[in-house]
Formats: C-alpha cells, sequence, structure tokens
C-alpha cells in the first residue's frame, strides 16, 4: 500500500508520463496486482472472455473483444474501461490504490516484465503464493520476558502470555497436584494414575516433583503405546486389505511395534520419517529398518482392481493407489496436500500437478508385499551357512553315485536335487517319502506301476491336511494326459480344505493347451503366455509352478521356464490343519471341468521358492535320483554318513522355520517411467518427469539430481533426505504443531496436516517456530520436545471456566486455561480395564481380535464379525487391538475412533446416545463393571465404605466427599459393589480430564 | 433388560429433563468437531424430506429388465459388430443375447419394462428410469462405493452419512442413517459401504438386524436385575449433576447427560419400530412376508417404511450379499436367466408393496424412493466369440436406475443407451450427477454441502456434478 501511494503522488505531481517507467515497476507492482485480482479468471487457454492476462503477447493481442491495452491511452484502453466503471472483477472491485497502480502503468507505457507472469509467487485472497508464511524459513525468534505478574515457567509462557495480554486475558491459576497428575498421565501414557502415584505427587515436597513425574512418565514404556497410537492413525493403519475381498493382513502388525519401539526410545524425529520413507533402503540388513517401511503399505489395497483383466483399469487402480501414497506423505510430513494437484496446479497452494508427478515418480517403486526377515537373522544366516556345507559333503559323497545313475539314463551330467517337504513316488504307492502328507484316492482313482490314474469316474487323490503354514512354495508333477484338448483339470493343487482358497497347476482352464497357476475366481492368474502344449498327451512332461513371497508365480517346463514370470495379487499363505494337496483335481469339489484326465506318475512339494537352477536339477534328475535309490547304491562304509549329514539338514531347516519372521512391508519393483498425465488421466501420457520434491519450499532445492531412470531405491533415498532436510520448513513445524495439538486438543494451526492456504494461519506464528527451531536444535528429540511443552505455565494452568475470558474467547484459542479434554476411544477402554485391575501390561507381538473372522463361501473375500471377546489377551491396552478395515468396533467407533482407511490427523469430539448406549450396555463395559466390583472387595475387603474410598481414588484419582461417600455406600450396600463400578464407567468425570 | 423393566427405568430414573436433549435431532448435538460447518440445514425448499435406496449388488443386468432394445433382440446369436475391442473384466466377448424376458409397454405412461419384474411393472406409473447411467470402473467393489459415496476408493463417506451431516434427523430417538443389509449376507465390502469415512463417527450407518437386538448395545449384554440397572443408571446421573455443578457452563458434559435421556427413549422406539406384530395381515402379505422367497426382503422393506414414518432421514437396503459360489447377489456370469431369476423373485413383491404402501400412506409425496446398482452387464455374453452363452459380464458404461417419490416426472425414462444397450449414447449420466439430483430433491444444494478434510472442502460430487433437471418435475 505504501508503494502504490507513493505512485499515486507521483502521478499527480508529473503528469507527463515518461518518467513512469522508472516508477511503476510492472513485476513489482503490476504484475502481483494481476494475479490477485485478474488471473483468477484470466488465464490460461480456458480464459474467461478469451482475455490471458497472464502473458505478455496474450494480454497484448486481448480478447474476444479485441485489444484490451493501448500503451499510454488510458482512454482508449478498454481494461481499464472495466476497471475504472467497477465492472471488473465483477464481485469486488479494485480498491483506488490498486486502481493508481494500473493507471500508472498504462499512462506510463503498459511496459511488460517477466512473461508468463509467475502466478504462484504472491498469495492472494484465493491461494497461497510462495510467500505463504509456512513456506518460509524457520526463524527463531526471541522469547517475550514474562509481563509483571503474569506468572509461567518456561520460554512458552511468554510467548503465550504476550498474546493473552493483547486479548486482555492472562494465564489461568496452577493445577492442582490432583489434576496435574491426571492430565499428565492420559496425556503422556493413555492411562489413570494409580492411587498410589496420586498420594506420592501430592506428598512430594521436592520443587521439581513435577519435572519428575513428566520425566518418569516418559521413560514408561506406555508412553511409547499411548502416542504410536497418534502416528497409526495419521498412517491409515488398517490390518486388512479393504475394498471387496478385505483380505487379513495377519503380518501388519510389526509396524505397529516398530513404532511404539521408536518412540519409547525417541529415534530422533528425521531419523524416524527416513525410516518409515526408506528404512530398507538406508539400512537392507536391520529388520526394524524395513519393519518401518510398513508406513507406506498400510493403507488399502484393491487386489481385485490391481489383478483385473484390462490393463486399462489396472493402471488407473494403481494410479489412486499412487495418490493415496503422495497423499499421506505429503500431508503427514509436509502438511501440504500435494494429492490435490493429480488433475490440475493445486488451486490454493503454490503445488504444480508436475510436482506432484515428481513426488509420485519418487514412490513409485513402492509396492504392497510380504518381506521375509528371517534371513536377516544371524542365527539364521549361520545355519544356511551350516546347510551349504552339509550339502556340499553330501555331494561328494554322491557324486560317483549319481555320476552311475546319469550314465544309466542316458544323460552326462548330475546334481543333487533340492529336498522337498514331501515327495510322493505313485509309482510306488501313495505315502508321502518324506513327512506325513500321505495320499488316499478318491472317486475312480487308481494307483497302476505307472503311476497315479486321475479322471476316470471324476477320480483324483487328496492329502492329509498340511501339518505347518505354508507361504512361499513350489509344486511339482511328472504328468502325462490322456489328450491335450481337455480343459481345467488340476496335476497338483493347494486348497483349503473347503475349496474356497487354492493354487495350483492347471492345465488349459483359461486358454487352450496352456500351462497356468489357477486359483479361486482367477485372482491370482495370469497367462504366462507359454508355448503351445503339444506334447503332453504321448510322453510324460515335468511342470513345476514357483510361489515366490513377493507374488511373483514362476513356471517350469521339463526343467526350463515356460513363459513368462509375473507378479500376482500376493502370495497366500495356507495355514496348517486348514489346507491340503490334490493330485487331479483343480480345486473341491469333484465337478464341472476340474478333474484332469491322464496319469502323475510324482509329485513334490517344497517349503520354499526354488530357484531356476534348483528347479532345472530336479528336473534333470528325474525323480529318480531318489535318497532311496542314491542310498542304495552307496558304498556301504559311506552310509553312515550319508544319512547322518541327511538328518542333520533336516535338523537345520526345522530350526530355520522357528525363526521366521515375515511382515507386511514394502516390496519394490522397479516402475516404468513417470509421466505427467494429463487431467490425471492416465490414458493420455504428458511429459515424462524424474523423481523431485516441491519448488516451493524458500531455500530448498526440489530437483533430486536424479534421471527419469534412476532406480526407484535412489528415489526414495533422495526423497527420504529431501522430506528431513533441516532447511525443509514444513517438516519441523508440522510435528511440533501435531504434539501441541495433542496435548491441547486444538494445534497452534488448526488443520494439523494442511499447513497451506486452507489450513489457515497459526494462532502464535512466533511459538511455532520457536518450538520447531528447539526440536531441530536439540537433535529432533520428541521427548525433549514433550517436556518442553509439559512443563509450561500453559500446560499446567486450571481448566477452570471464567465468564470474562469465556466471553472473549470460547475457544481458548489464546490459551488462558487448559481446557478439559474427553478421553480418546482408546483411552476410555484402556482407563476401564486399568482401574478394574483387569488390564494385562503385555506389549509387543500380534493383536487380540474382537471379531471373528470367517471366509465367505465359495470366495476369497473376508466377513468381520463383532464378537465379546473376552481373556487376558483381549485384555491387552487398545492399540493391540487388530485393526481390520470391514470390522470395526462399534465400542470404541462411539468415541470417535476414525475409519482406519483414511488418514486422521484430529479425531473429533462427539456424544450422542449410541455412546451412552455402548457405555452402559456393551459387553465390555458390563464385564469390566463385575471385574471392578470384584477388585474393591478384594482390595478393601466387604467394608463398603471402603470399597467406595477405594473405587474413587482407583477412578477419580481422589477420595469421596462426604455426600458422595453416603450415595455410593446405599448403592454397594444393596446392589454390590459391580453397580458402582457400572456408575462409575458413565459418568462425566471418568470420561473427562480437567 | 427387559422393555417392561426399562420403561419404568425411564419414568423413575431420569424423567426429569426429558423434554430436553434433542441430541439427534438437527444436528443440535454439534459438539466441538473440527471441519464441522454449521449444520447445513435445506439450502432450499425440499421436494422430499427423507429417503429409501434399494442397492442391487452385483449388477443387475439392464438389457434384460428396463432398458428396452429391439436391436439386441434382433441381433441375437450375432457378433458384436463394432472396430473396438471391448476391455471387459474377464476378457471374453461372446455372441450378443437377446433379453432372457419379455418387454411391454406398462401402465398409463406405457413405460418400457420387462417381465422380470412382474409386479413392479404394475407401479411403472410411479418410476423416473434412467437409461443412460455410466460408471467409471467394471470392478464390483469400487463401482459400489462409488455408487454410495461418489468415490471409488474406502475411506469416503457415504450419501446417508452425508444427508445425516447435512440434515441431521426428524427423529430424536432414532439414528438418522440406518441400514438393512441382505438378510443372508453383508455386501462385499461390509461395513465400508455406509462408513461415514472422514465425516463423525455418529454420521455412520446403524445396522438394523432382524435377528436378536435390532441394534447393537441396545439392552445390556448380560442380565441384569430392574433394580440394579436402575440404582446404577441414578447413581451415575447424581455424579454427573454434581460434576457439572464444579464446572463452569460446559455444554459438552451437560450433551452428554442429554444423551442418555435419548439413550433411554432409543430403548423404546427401536424394538417397537422393529416389531411388525402391529401391522395388518393385509399388509405383511402384500410385503410376501408369508412367503418363503420374498420374506427376507419384504420384511427389509416393510421395517424400512416404519423407520420412515418415524422420522429416520435415510434407510439404505442392500439386495445381495457378497461374491462367491454359489452365487448369492445379482452377478450373473454363468447362468443370467437363473440368477437374475431367483433375485427378482426375493425382491419384486416387497418392492412393489413399498410403492403402493408408501402412496397409500401419503409418504410418497415427500419421500424418495431409489433403485439402483452398481453398473450394468454386457448385451452380448461371457463365452468364447463364437458361442451365444448363458451369463453376461460387468458393463460399466451403460446401466439403468430408477428413482420414484418426491418431486419426480413420473412414468419416464431419461436418456439412452446405444442400439443393443451396450453404452449410455443420450444424456449419459454419471453418479456425481445422481448424487447432485437427489440431494437437490431433499433440499441440498450439492456445492454447498461440505466437509473441510485434508486439504480439501470435500463434496459427495467431488468437484463434478449436474443436478439432472429433466427427471424434476
Amino acid at each position: 500500500m505504501r508503494r502504490a501511494m507513493a505512485v499515486l503522488l507521483f502521478a499527480i505531481v508529473t503528469p507527463g508520463g515518461s518518467l513512469f517507467g522508472a516508477i511503476v515497476d510492472f513485476d513489482r507492482d503490476v504484475a502481483p496486482l494481476l494475479v490477485r485480482r485478474c488471473l483468477g479468471c484470466h488465464t490460461g487457454a480456458e480464459a474467461k472472455g478469451g482475455l490471458d492476462l497472464s502473458r505478455r503477447e496474450s494480454a497484448g493481442a486481448g480478447g474476444e473483444s479485441g485489444p484490451v491495452l493501448a500503451p499510454g491511452k488510458l482512454d482508449e484502453s478498454l481494461l481499464w474501461e472495466y476497471v475504472e466503471s467497477n465492472e471488473m472483477p465483477p464481485k469486488k472491485p479494485l480498491t483506488a490504490e490498486e486502481k493508481e497502480t494500473l493507471k500508472a502503468w498504462i499512462v506510463s507505457g503498459a511496459r511488460w516484465g517477466t512473461s508468463p507472469i509467475d502466478a504462484l509467487r504472491v498469495t492472494t485472497d484465493v491461494r497461497a503464493g510462495r510467500d505463504w508464511w509456512s513456506l518460509q524459513p524457520v526463524s527463531r525468534p526471541m522469547p517475550p520476558a514474562l509481563s509483571s505478574g503474569g506468572w509461567g515457567w518456561n520460554a512458552i509462557d511468554g510467548f503465550i502470555s504476550q498474546r493473552l495480554e493483547r486479548e486482555g486475558l492472562a494465564l489461568s491459576t496452577p493445577s492442582d497436584r490432583r489434576v496435574l497428575i491426571r492430565r499428565l498421565a492420559f496425556d503422556l501414557l493413555g492411562l489413570p494414575p494409580s492411587p498410589e502415584e496420586v498420594e506420592a505427587f501430592v506428598a512430594d515436597g521436592r520443587e521439581d516433583a513435577y519435572e519428575r513425574l513428566v520425566d518418569r512418565y516418559l521413560a514408561s514404556p506406555q508412553y511409547g503405546v499411548r502416542w504410536a497410537r497418534l502416528w497409526l492413525d495419521l498412517a491409515r493403519f488398517g490390518e486388512s486389505n479393504g475394498f471387496e475381498f478385505d483380505e487379513f493382513r495377519d503380518q501388519a502388525w510389526p509396524y505397529r511395534d516398530w513404532v511404539v519401539n521408536a518412540l519409547n526410545r525417541d529415534l530422533p524425529y528425521d531419523q524416524f520419517a527416513r525410516l518409515q520413507i526408506a528404512g530398507d533402503v538406508l539400512d537392507s540388513d536391520d529388520a526394524g529398518a524395513i519393519e518401518a517401511t510398513g508406513f507406506l503399505v498400510a493403507g488399502a489395497y484393491d487386489s481385485v482392481g490391481q489383478n483385473q483383466f484390462s490393463q486399462a483399469m489396472r493402471k488407473v487402480v494403481r494410479e489412486d493407489e499412487l495418490e493415496d501414497l503422495v497423499g499421506t506423505v505429503g500431508q503427514t510430513f509436509l502438511g501440504l496436500t500435494v494429492h490435490c494437484a493429480r488433475c490440475h496446479d493445486h488451486k490454493f497452494d503454490p503445488i504444480k500437478q508436475t510436482e506432484y508427478y515428481q513426488l509420485s515418480a519418487a514412490l513409485s517403486g513402492v509396492r504392497q508385499g510380504i518381506r521375509d526377515l528371517t534371513e536377516l537373522d544371524p542365527k539364521v544366516r549361520a545355519e544356511k551357512r551350516a546347510i551349504k556345507e552339509v550339502e556340499a559333503k553330501l555331494s561328494a559323497i554322491e557324486a560317483p553315485v549319481l555320476a552311475l545313475l546319469a550314465k544309466q539314463e542316458g544323460r552326462t551330467a548330475a546334481r543333487r536335487p533340492p529336498e522337498p517337504l514331501a515327495r510322493w513316488e505313485f509309482e510306488k504307492g501313495l505315502e508321502d517319502r518324506v513327512g506325513s502328507l500321505n495320499a488316499r484316492l478318491q472317486g475312480g482313482a487308481s494307483l497302476g506301476r505307472d503311476g497315479l490314474r486321475v479322471g476316470v469316474k471324476g477320480g483324483y487323490a487328496g492329502s492329509a491336511p498340511l501339518d505347518r503354514d505354508l507361504g512361499a512354495r513350489t509344486l511339482e508333477a511328472w504328468v502325462q494326459l490322456d489328450g491335450i484338448d481337455q480343459r481345467g483339470g488340476g496335476v497338483i493343487s493347494l486348497q483349503t480344505v473347503d475349496g474356497g482358497m487354492f493354487d495350483g497347476i492347471i492345465f488349459a482352464e483359461k486358454e487352450s493347451r496352456q500351462w497356468m497357476s489357477g486359483s479361486e475366481g482367477f485372482v491370482r492368474w495370469r497367462s504366462f503366455e507359454g508355448t503351445e502344449e503339444t506334447e503332453a498327451d504321448k510322453r510324460v512332461v515335468h511342470v513345476a509352478i514357483v510361489y515366490d513371497l513377493d507374488g511373483t508365480i514362476t513356471a517350469y517346463r521339463d526343467g526350463k521356464p515356460y513363459g513368462k514370470a509375473y507378479r500376482s495379487s500376493g502370495l497366500q499363505t495356507y495355514r496348517a490343519g486348514q489346507a491340503q494337496v490334490l493330485f487331479g483335481l483343480r480345486h473341491a469339489t469333484a465337478d464341472g471341468n476340474r478333474v484332469l484326465s491322464g496319469r502323475i506318475v510324482r509329485a513334490r512339494l517344497y517349503d520354499r521358492a526354488l530357484t531356476s537352477e534348483e528347479v532345472s536339477a530336479s528336473e534333470e534328475a528325474g525323480g529318480r535320483f531318489t535318497p532311496e535309490a542314491v542310498a542304495a547304491l552307496l558304498d556301504p562304509s559311506a552310509k553312515g554318513e550319508h544319512a547322518r549329514l541327511l538328518k542333520e539338514i533336516e535338523t537345520r531347516r526345522g530350526s530355520i522355520s522357528k525363526q521366521t519372521r515375515r511382515v507386511h512391508a514394502v516390496s519394490p519393483r522397479e516402475p516404468d517411467s513417470s509421466h505427467v498425465l494429463i487431467r490425471g488421466n492416465p490414458t493420455q501420457l504428458g511429459a515424462v518427469v524424474a523423481a523431485g520434491g516441491v519448488a516451493s519450499l524458500e531455500g530448498l532445492e526440489a530437483d533430486f539430481g536424479l534421471s527419469s531412470e534412476a532406480p526407484e531405491a535412489k528415489r526414495r533415498e533422495r526423497l527420504a533426505s529431501w522430506l528431513t532436510d533441516p532447511r525443509n520448513p514444513l517438516f519441523a513445524r508440522v510435528m511440533v504443531n501435531r504434539i501441541w495439538q495433542a496435548h491441547f486438543g486444538t494445534g497452534l494451526v488448526e488443520n494439523s496436516s494442511d499447513l497451506g492456504f486452507n489450513g489457515g494461519i497459526p494462532s502464535h506464528p512466533e511459538l511455532l517456530d520457536w518450538l520447531a527451531s528447539e526440536l531441530m536444535a536439540t537433535g529432533w528429540s520428541l521427548k525433549g520436545l514433550h517436556r518442553l511443552i509439559l512443563t509450561s505455565g500453559a500446560y499446567r494452568q486450571s481448566s477452570t471456566g471464567n465468564a470474562k475470558a469465556i466471553k472473549v474467547d470460547a475457544a481458548d484459542r489464546w490459551l488462558w486455561r487448559k481446557a478439559p479434554r474427553r478421553l480418546e476411544a482408546e483411552m476410555v477402554r484402556d482407563a476401564m480395564l486399568a482401574v478394574s485391575g483387569a488390564l494385562n501390561p503385555r506389549m509387543g507381538g500380534a493383536g487380540f481380535r474382537d471379531f471373528s473372522l470367517s471366509k465367505a463361501p465359495g470366495t476369497t473375500a473376508i466377513l468381520y464379525a463383532p464378537i465379546d471377546a473376552a481373556g487376558p489377551d483381549t485384555d491387552r491396552r487398545t492399540l493391540y487391538r487388530t485393526w481390520v478395515r470391514g470390522g470395526r468396533s462399534g465400542f470404541l467407533d462411539a468415541f470417535d475412533c476414525p475409519d482406519p482407511s483414511t488418514t486422521a490427523p484430529r479425531r473429533p469430539v462427539t456424544t450422542t446416545p449410541l455412546q451412552a448406549l455402548a457405555l452402559l450396555n456393551n459387553a465390555l463395559s458390563l464385564r469390566l463393571a463385575e471385574r471392578f466390583g470384584e477388585r474393591l472387595r478384594g482390595d478393601a475387603g466387604n467394608d463398603p465404605g471402603s470399597m467406595v474410598e477405594r473405587a474413587y481414588r482407583l477412578a477419580f484419582g481422589r477420595p469421596p466427599d462426604v455426600l458422595e461417600r453416603v450415595n455410593a455406600e446405599k448403592v454397594v450396600v444393596e446392589f454390590g459393589p459391580a453397580v458402582l463400578a457400572r456408575a462409575i464407567f458413565n459418568s462425566n468425570e471418568f470420561l473427562y480430564v480437567d | 433388560m427387559h422393555r417392561r423393566e426399562f420403561l419404568s427405568w425411564v419414568q423413575n430414573g431420569l424423567s426429569s429433563a426429558a423434554a430436553a436433549g434433542l441430541l439427534l435431532r438437527d444436528g443440535a448435538l454439534k459438539a466441538a468437531a473440527p471441519n464441522e460447518s454449521d449444520p447445513s440445514r435445506p439450502h432450499f425448499a425440499p421436494k422430499a424430506k427423507r429417503a429409501i435406496h434399494i442397492c442391487l449388488v452385483g449388477a443387475l443386468s439392464h438389457v434384460d429388465s428396463f432398458d428396452y432394445k429391439p436391436g439386441l433382440i434382433a441381433s441375437h446369436g450375432k457378433s458384436l459388430n463394432s472396430s473396438e475391442k471391448p476391455d471387459v473384466f474377464f476378457g471374453q466377448v461372446g455372441k450378443l443375447r437377446a433379453p432372457d424376458w419379455g418387454f411391454q409397454r406398462r401402465g398409463a405412461s406405457g413405460l418400457w419394462m420387462s417381465d422380470l419384474f412382474p409386479n413392479v411393472a404394475e407401479v411403472a406409473d410411479e418410476l423416473t428410469v434412467i437409461n443412460s447411467m455410466f460408471a467409471e470402473t467394471s470392478n464390483h467393489t469400487p463401482a459400489t462405493f462409488q455408487e454410495n459415496s461418489g468415490f471409488r476408493l474406502n475411506g469416503f463417506p457415504s450419501m446417508g452419512a452425508w444427508l445425516s451431516y447435512g440434515l441431521g434427523s426428524e427423529a430424536d430417538d432414532l439414528p438418522s442413517f440406518v441400514v438393512i443389509p441382505d438378510a443372508r449376507e453383508f455386501p462385499a465390502g461390509g461395513a465400508i459401504n455406509w462408513s461415514n469415512g472422514f465425516l463423525p463417527a455418529r454420521h455412520q450407518g446403524v445396522v438394523i438386524r432382524s435377528k436378536g437386538d435390532p441394534i447393537d448395545d441396545l439392552f445390556p449384554a448380560r442380565p441384569i436385575g430392574r433394580a440394579a440397572d436402575r440404582a446404577a443408571f441414578s447413581l451415575s446421573a447424581e455424579m454427573n449433576r454434581r460434576h457439572l455443578a464444579s464446572h463452569f457452563d460446559d455444554d459438552a458434559l451437560s450433551a452428554r447427560m442429554r444423551g442418555y435421556e435419548l439413550a433411554a427413549r432409543m430403548q423404546i422406539a427401536v424394538p417397537e419400530v422393529a416389531n411388525l406384530n402391529g401391522e395388518t395381515a393385509e399388509s405383511t402379505r402384500l410385503y410376501g412376508l408369508d412367503r418363503p422367497e420374498t420374506a427376507d426382503f419384504g420384511r427389509a422393506c416393510l421395517v424400512a417404511r416404519r423407520l420412515l414414518e418415524r422420522g429416520v432421514r435415510f434407510v439404505q437396503l442392500f439386495a445381495g450379499g457378497t461374491f462367491g459360489s454359489p452365487r448369492r447377489n445379482w452377478d450373473g456370469h454363468e447362468n443370467l436367466k437363473q440368477n437374475h431369476g431367483d433375485e427378482a423373485l426375493r425382491v419384486d413383491k416387497p418392492v412393489a408393496a413399498l410403492l403402493k404402501d408408501l402412496r397409500r400412506r401419503g409418504l410418497l409425496d415427500d419421500t424418495l424412493v431409489l433403485f439402483t446398482t452398481e453398473f450394468g452387464r454386457t448385451p452380448f455374453t461371457q463365452a468364447g466369440a463364437d458361442v451365444v452363452g448363458n451369463g453376461r459380464d460387468h458393463n460399466q458404461y451403460g446401466f439403468s436406475v430408477w428413482l420414484a417419490g418426491a418431486g419426480l416426472k413420473h412414468g419416464v425414462a431419461y436418456g439412452s443407451t446405444d442400439e443393443i444397450g451396450w453404452k449410455a449414447a443420450e444424456n449419459p449420466v454419471h453418479w456425481h450427477d445422481f448424487h447432485a439430483t437427489v440431494l437437490h430433491l431433499l433440499g441440498i444444494d450439492h456445492e454447498r454441502l461440505t466437509y473441510y478434510h485434508n486439504g480439501i472442502k470435500r463434496r459427495l460430487t467431488n468437484v463434478h456434478g449436474k443436478v439432472i433437471k429433466e427427471i424434476i418435475a
């Protein structure tokens, strides 16, 4: 404005004109005005009235009504005519100053500066520019001194008091100790303090009693359990896929444990973030670093959509998945809604569409999957090395025999075949020659000297149920078909005993004369595009299919790769006791075209994904170099050692399988090149983009220095370091604000995952920056930040309202009190468990389930039905619930537990009759009331007065007053302590923290 | 606890301020939920005050039901005549197949309908059919999510949740958004279909069951004596009164206390609405409760009518369970005639009964009935290229839905597909347009019903949607 006034004065003094060029600077004075007031409509190819004012040429050319600018000639400039008459801008005319600036510019010759105008430079009424507050470097303001008469403990209070004074307000008085310890315990641990803790704190005369308490709670492992919840809300952490099948993810919980542990050991926040983006790249030998990447893959996954027939639709689903990834990363770490720029430049923030695709390119190698961390275990590594050595010894012993056998077979060389989990020699019988998976004939199947005959009258064979879980695996068989025009029969399949889920070697179900890997509803099927089978009806062929941990399925025929391997929707694990092997049948039941017509000579099942070399060795052995055959031909002196070494391998394998550790984590795949997608449409490719960041962050380069073909590991590594760079002004601000929000209920910025235009401006900008700079200065210690906030007077002040302050600031934006808060859903349940004495403090491991899990008949879809689960495992803290998407908890939902499908930066607090019903009548609530009653009897004997006293101290951290005691005693005497317990659970004092 | 006991509890327990607490009504309970603007209230005079949404899960074949295609009948047994190779879900494009049910003009309006829904055909003059719908995906569950929430993904609020947020409830003793799933099974995606998404959890659909307690936690999960129950309640109320007295002017605390009063009223209202004993024999026969094939859906429709009468804003019925074998929804890949025949038998009579019943009670004047499915089915069969198969694959490019009731032109069909019913050709309608129209009829401007979430003022209609003026009376 001052600038505009200067122009105005000058215009009055010297109406000549030629000197104006030096005074009215287009880039400085006019361009921001145009951006602010005109370019909202008049820009780009679809500019209103055909007038594009963002470029020199188009502005000069004018719009549908012809030229709009006549340099130096105000009267002939249409633009001026519209502006002067207030016809434009239509809703809010230019101010007098703005008009003068424009006038002076036209009069002085309408000289253009930079073209096109940089529309993202300045903030306007409707959008943020690069000058938006949150994009500027973090400053280090000097904390204001406390005013005379004010009170406070640390620098935070200087900032808060200064702001309060401007409103004529002040901090409330300090809270008393009973209030303080209850507030602190819920905030840091999510649990109520025990009566003993309360009394000890009340009685603690030391000056730093409170600081000691803060430190003690920060050191408690329950701190991580409470604060992990906040992070999992952001991570949209769910333990099932969502969408149609909602498959259960039983290996997602290690990520939750990683978060708890990382918080407990105060892992520096920048490192905490980096590991979640690229832990597997940064520290590929550390199991924890791989578990950390669970963050990226914690969201929903459309397994049907990702594997549907149509490639075009698969691409749409993948782009949707990437939007979720970019959105979650952008909001969590940057507080920017980058995902809004998928189809066009961001409407409100200075983020270009290209930048969305740069971030998308950085994350485009991220895929959902199961990572096997077993190999990272030093014990497992040692076992594997030992097995290799034993195998070498065996090879040496067996070499002469293998050579002899090979010669008999007319072959040139022989390698040791791999050791299977189960092995069937159908020329000899139905037994499993390794383990206990013996087969049984079904229907018209028969056993002959040439193997197992299947297909006659629907005949097939089935094995006993598996005796262990089977994930990664290999199926292998030698088979001859009765005809090659048959369709759909299975050679060897693994199925759940109800036939609802299966994976098997199937002949020509989908495409004639093609081998394929079948599955229920073809969900893991894709064509191998192998060669057409022409021989299997004339001779025995060898077929094998390998199922790798990451979902890759590879086929072999006669020991050589058959067609192309592909990545399926994911590996299915078959459970011990619930699955079996089938021979000659695709999956139960034996009808339709599921039965194969032919004979199966022998078959193998391996509990791991064989390498191509191993498959080839097995084929080469032709099934004839069986351990028995080899042993029979061995020199008698070697037989004992041979048997011992075989046994040793078995033992070592067994010990490895006990160490198995698998986790739902990023299973990266090299991406295709990334393009800008025009209007977000996957079929309309724009320019190729390389991984990169957002350019608007002042002082931080957006270029990752990577080519568009850079390996995906590099991309995520660079993304991780760009996000956590100390020069990134958003990274620290966003986290500081989240922690403030969690302690006070409202952040210094209200929308904690959006520090852009729509998120608004901070209530205390200097405080926010001071805290952010403190976080960085103290090595990103989150515990340090907590300590700082919790020891402030602002946090310690009373929650009591006063009429004057409520009139000025009912929402407590300026923090004249510590506003009372309702417990979060998890805290409600945990507090009930804690006061009733039922809480099982065990941390970590697979979650408990408050739902039953069943499979809808004939499908992969999982149905989750709520159950009243009771028992010590269930009575763990609520964080250890299993958070499936299709099986939400009605009780927790009533207290605003968010939908795990969406990132939840802040939980609403609502009150409904359903909440009252849940607390009154839910099985959990009633069970724990009984338990609480029993505890009171146990703790206080049968004296009603003592029981009431104990109940009040446990639940509220204070003794009852006289009237309360009388009322409660009456109830206890007449109905027993469980009724008192139920009343307490439903009381506001139990649910609210002052 | 039994109802009788409960009644006395209400009378003796907390009746003091029973008139207060219109907690559910018109968003009066909007505590300090972040991002929540003032209750929207109707933006203009609503044509409809409430709606019932019947969702056919699995994809109804439009060419066998509401979309009459002489061109398809004439082309039976021929190959698809198109330069474009259809990109269908299961990849097989067999020969064209004529509908398996005959079509006739119905009622005074002469609306074309097949014999698949003979009872609904009797009330054809009530219907407003849209024959030019198209979807963004041919994958069932994302398509169903979009049908309900406007988005293909998990985590967005469904239409019922939006209406609960925007309009609140007409009743104060019943939830504003009620869901009655198919009696056989939940649809695929289960509760995700009626999620509140990012709206506060209280806008989530409340499931009413046909067996056991109609809704969760309505009564104590284990037996509790009447007197003990009352004692707990009174003691808790006393504790809360004292607590409130020591807390200056706290709305949230008093709101919670009112929540208990309303809970008590729900305990009476919900069993009452789910109890069909008071319905006349004529009424139960009309809805088909006397026949095993129609009893399930008939009961659902009848309960839905009772809910609407008592002020529930939005009732959603699902016809069809999840996907799998044997089929128990409309996903007729293998044998469409048998599949659709069986499924239609379950719903035809009850749906017709609902329309007739709402009409004679005068409710259809301010109630909206929606009958939709996630997408349509292909005019060609799912079979080898030279085969006229028995089943049809998913078709996202064209399908039919209908509306009935308040504010609509009745007995009309809007839009059309191409000659054989493959793709929407004239006046294509997206779900966003459909949702915008539904909101409009309920008095809401779809561009103004918003909720701030993660950087965007979210809408049911994303950034799209156009009210279909042509079907509005």
